[in-house]
């Protein structure tokens, strides 16, 4: 009995908490909101990109450390300069800015993919974050060559 | 009872996220309009035609049926795009191939037979001809050719063309970065010579415009 009090109180907690950093506008807490998701349908089948705008409008920066998706084995963050893409370990969200990950530069890549994403199905992601946790974003999965900047 | 609790504490946990996820405020309508404004304005023309044309570099390689390809031979008198990617490669590489591949469809049947589309991979190790073929199958075209061989002869190539590429490298954790072509170049049928240069900005619609141009040897 005594644990699962404990274990009820702890949830209690984490929601307050959770509430807390989700809210709180205008104090010191980063302002995430996530937009333009999406995965152009993959050639490979096991490899996969994914593209998405983290929006922050608080006054404090925050890092996107980590992805994960139950649709893959190992979600990377990968930066693209001079053509060549590498592996990075976070990606800025910088105070009232935002983290662009888009076709041609940063981006999401989805490895050991469980099943191969087609048009017209969606991708759930957790973006985790530095300061703010984690937030899920749905990515819509679109024709191989969708590219919002271009159209 | 173990059960219950288990349940009580996934109930609150999902309120929880559910509080999280309502303040981020617009983020149902993710996938549809990007937020973010495009402030550089486009470029008129996503083709540059080059004053001074390259040669067709000197590459005889292996194509996707494993058999030996010298482009100067299998492409001369024909107009040629040739690109250099990998495949493992998630975004620009099939994103250029794909985007090729929609304009090249819409193209007369004659024209398609006298368009050559080259993929030369920067990464021939795991490039083999047999991934190379499945995987432009679904990237590109199945009329797309493939080219692989030793890495140095391809550098050579590309560089011959203005295109800079490193060899692949293994990193302290195991993965490899490769890297593709900046541009897709394009061929004269009428010289031989590469003409035209495209960047991984250039989308379907401008190949689209594009290579009906580009088949005659004339300047998009």
């Amino acid at each position: 009995m005594n644990r699962r009090r404990t274990a009820l109180s702890t949830a209690t907690a984490l929601a307050a908490a959770l509430a807390l950093a989700g809210c709180s506008s205008g104090g010191d807490a980063p302002e995430l909101s996530v937009s333009g998701a999406f995965m152009p349908q993959p050639v490979m089948d096991d490899m996969a990109a994914g593209f998405l705008t983290v929006k922050n409008d608080g006054d404090t920066a925050d890092k996107l450390t980590s992805v994960t998706s139950d649709i893959a084995g190992e979600v990377q963050i990968h930066e693209t300069k001079d053509q060549k893409m590498r592996q990075v370990a976070s990606f800025d969200v910088p105070a009232n800015g935002s983290l662009d990950l888009e076709r041609g530069g940063n981006h999401m890549m989805f490895l050991k993919l469980k099943k191969k994403p087609r048009q017209g199905d969606t991708v759930t992601v957790e973006l985790h974050f530095e300061k703010a946790g984690s937030v899920k974003a749905e990515l819509p999965v679109k024709e191989p060559t969708h590219n919002p900047d271009k159209q | 009872m173990r059960k219950k609790h288990a349940l009580a504490v996934a109930a609150l946990a999902a309120t929880a996220a559910l509080t999280l996820s309502s303040c981020g405020g617009d983020k149902a309508d993710s996938g549809t309009t990007p937020v973010t404004d495009v402030s550089t304005a486009p470029a008129d023309k996503a083709a540059t035609v080059l004053d001074r044309p390259f040669e067709k570099p000197d590459l005889v390689l292996t194509d996707t049926r494993g058999k030996k390809y010298d482009l100067r031979e299998r492409t001369k008198g024909k107009p040629t795009l040739i690109y250099f990617g990998y495949t493992n490669c998630p975004d620009v590489c099939p994103l250029t191939m794909s985007n090729i591949a929609i304009a090249y469809k819409k193209l007369p049947q004659a024209d398609r037979d006298k368009l050559q589309v080259v993929f030369v991979t920067t990464d021939p190790e795991r490039d083999t001809p047999k991934a190379l073929g499945t995987w432009l199958k679904g990237a590109g075209d199945p009329a797309f050719t493939g080219l692989t061989g030793d890495f140095p002869t391809i550098q050579a190539g590309a560089r011959q063309i203005g295109i800079g590429i490193d060899p692949p490298k293994k990193e302290k954790d195991g993965t490899v970065v490769s890297m593709h072509g900046a541009q897709v170049v394009a061929f004269s049928p009428k010289t031989d010579a590469g003409y035209v240069l495209y960047s991984e900005d250039t989308t379907a619609d401008d190949y689209t415009k594009d290579l009906p141009a580009l088949i005659e040897g004339d300047n998009p």
